[in-house]
């Protein structure tokens, strides 16, 4: 990231549990980025990033803190969670692999695509976890990077 | 008249005396009251008719053709939305409406019925041949194409190219007409009657077709007067269009003015259905997060109920709505369209939009990204100093907007009635 004068910051809070306000953080993210001036496909990789890492807090975690710095090249969406954490990353990024609960999975969630798409949608994705504490998901997207959908 | 900036809504200036209805109201925050006086901003306005229903002034207008303005055509032909039908209460059957309007000077008369049937036949074909993107969505609601071109660009590429039914009548009619009737394309009028304004703006600045097949479109409104007098006059004229029904009705496309009307007709696709404008912009903003991709078509209609609700119609929606599902449910699932007409239609490409609607430009708050990066923070500064009340006596509708406009350069801090005047030392410039 470039100097702090040249990124814009904000931060937005989501709870756990929280289905009724699914996708607004998600929603307000790409509205800032249109402001901003980014593409659309870039916009759209980020808004489809920003709505899955939101949909996992609120499907699985008690509460996150999410960061969104956006420099003249990049997007950065930093998504800080309390929660259960991921025990099998490695499993957790399978398609099609999923540990929603069956009332989830009847409100058309948990086709275990969250992580994937996140994935395929950004240029960076790290994930660190610790079980019984949270999630850190720290995902890069670059104007005109490669990871198109 | 033409061009990419055409708007069918346009403020009465010594009618409106700048109150604060239409600030609110409006989906894309485009109006302001500047001087007095409500001012819509032509690169926001997206023709929804938002601001019609709620001025109580009646300052809103609607740019539709004038009944009057057809005499510069020999030959006038309409073919009215069948919203229309919906309009005279519980016993006048179209085909009575279809004949006042020949009586009130239309050389012929054409319902729509049996081109929304086509169209969704067409629609039909086109899914099973298009896998992905999944879902379509569906181009009826001119409004809705310029929503997509305008906030949701990514999803351009996801309007279902086929033409509207108001389109596909008037190509056919255009193909058509000058030869049989020996008359010059030129001298036939082909008129839309319509219960919305934005039919006026997709004839006008088409964003799909390089030019529309029709020559205007006449508010349901405006020409109601005049059919009703009509109906009024004929007590044997109705019965004998009740005895001798002159058109064959599509019970399939009878409903398309209703929300879900447009793909009750699908046999093979999974369709959702969306009506009003802040709920079709709430399903678009999930469409472009990738969700309903298990769905493969998408009816979006921003007017309530669907056409039906259109702001230019006469009677009240709820009971055009009861009146057009009686007419429904009288046609049953009658078809009146041979599908081998629409298959060959459909492969000659003839329903076919002309081009993909195109993403119209954003407006970011600056060209230069850094520079846009600063005045985002600027905006979120000055908007965590203003009250929050969204008042509207700024002149914007609401704080948020406010703070955007200030930092394009359109408004002042000082415009705001509760900040201090020494509040406006503290923000920089």
């Amino acid at each position: 990231m470039p100097a702090p004068e040249a990124v814009f910051r904000q931060d937005f809070s989501v709870k756990g549990g929280d289905f009724a306000k699914a996708g607004t953080v998600a929603c307000r993210i790409k509205e800032l980025l249109k402001d901003l001036g980014l593409d659309a496909a870039t916009v759209r990789r980020a808004a489809i990033a920003a709505y899955e890492a939101e949909m996992n807090v609120i499907m699985y975690a008690w509460e996150a803190r999410v960061d969104l710095a956006v420099s003249p090249d990049e997007v950065h969406i930093t998504v800080d969670d309390r929660g259960p954490g991921i025990s099998d990353v490695e499993l957790a990024m399978t398609e099609g692999y999923s540990t929603a609960t069956p009332e989830m999975r009847e409100l058309g969630f948990g086709a275990g695509m969250g992580l994937p798409n996140i994935k395929k949608n950004s240029d960076i994705l790290h994930i660190d976890s610790r079980t019984g504490k949270g999630t850190r998901l720290k995902i890069v997207i670059r104007r005109n990077g490669h990871g198109a959908s | 008249m033409n061009g990419k900036n055409f708007h069918a809504i346009h403020i009465t200036k010594d009618k409106c005396i700048g109150c604060v209805h239409c600030l609110g109201a409006c989906p894309t925050r485009a109006i302001r009251v500047r001087d007095g006086r409500a001012v819509i901003s032509d690169d926001l306005c997206i023709d929804c008719g938002e601001c019609i229903r709620v001025c109580p002034h009646d300052a809103v207008h609607s740019h539709t053709t004038s009944f009057a303005a057809l005499d510069a055509f020999e030959y006038k032909v309409a073919i009215p939305s069948t919203v229309l039908y919906g309009q005279f209460g519980g016993t006048v059957l179209p085909t009575e409406i279809l004949s006042a309007l020949r009586r009130i000077g239309f050389d012929e008369v054409y319902d729509l019925s049996s081109i929304c049937e086509l169209n969704c036949a067409a629609t039909e074909e086109y899914l099973n041949e298009h896998p992905r993107p999944r879902p379509f969505i569906t181009s009826t609601c001119p409004v809705v194409v310029r929503i997509i071109q305008r906030r949701y660009p990514s999803l351009c590429g996801q309007i279902l190219p086929i033409e509207p039914p108001r389109e596909i009548a008037a190509k056919i009619l255009r193909t058509i007409l000058p030869k049989a009737l020996g008359i010059p394309p030129e001298r036939i009028g082909i008129i839309h009657l319509t219960p919305c304004p934005a039919k006026m703006v997709s004839i006008n600045s088409p964003a799909t077709l390089n030019k529309s097949y029709l020559d205007g479109a006449i508010s349901i409104r405006d020409i109601f007067p005049q059919i009703i007098s009509a109906l009024r006059k004929s007590e044997e004229d109705a019965l004998m269009r009740h005895l001798f029904p002159e058109t064959q009705f599509s019970g399939i496309g009878m409903g398309w003015s209703l929300s879900g009307g447009e793909t009750r007709g699908l046999k093979n696709h999974r369709a959702v259905a969306v009506s009003g404008v802040v709920d079709t912009m709430r399903v678009l903003d999930q469409v472009e997060s990738g969700l309903l991709q298990d769905i493969d078509v998408l009816e979006c209609t921003v007017c309530p109920d669907g056409c039906v609700g259109g702001p230019l119609e006469v009677e009240n929606r709820f009971l055009a709505k009861s009146r057009i599902l009686q007419l429904v449910s009288a046609a049953g699932e009658r078809a009146v369209v041979d599908p081998r007409d629409v298959s060959r239609l459909y492969h000659r490409n003839f329903l076919s939009f002309d081009h993909p609607a195109t993403p119209v430009e954003s407006r970011p708050l600056d060209h230069d990204p850094t520079k846009a990066i600063r005045k985002a923070a600027r905006r979120d500064r000055i908007f965590a100093g203003l009250p929050k009340k969204d008042c509207g006596v700024c002149g914007a509708p609401d704080c948020r907007t406010l703070a955007d406009d200030i930092v394009r350069g359109q408004a002042r801090l000082a415009d705001c009635p509760f900040v201090e005047p020494m509040g406006k030392k503290k923000e920089k410039r």
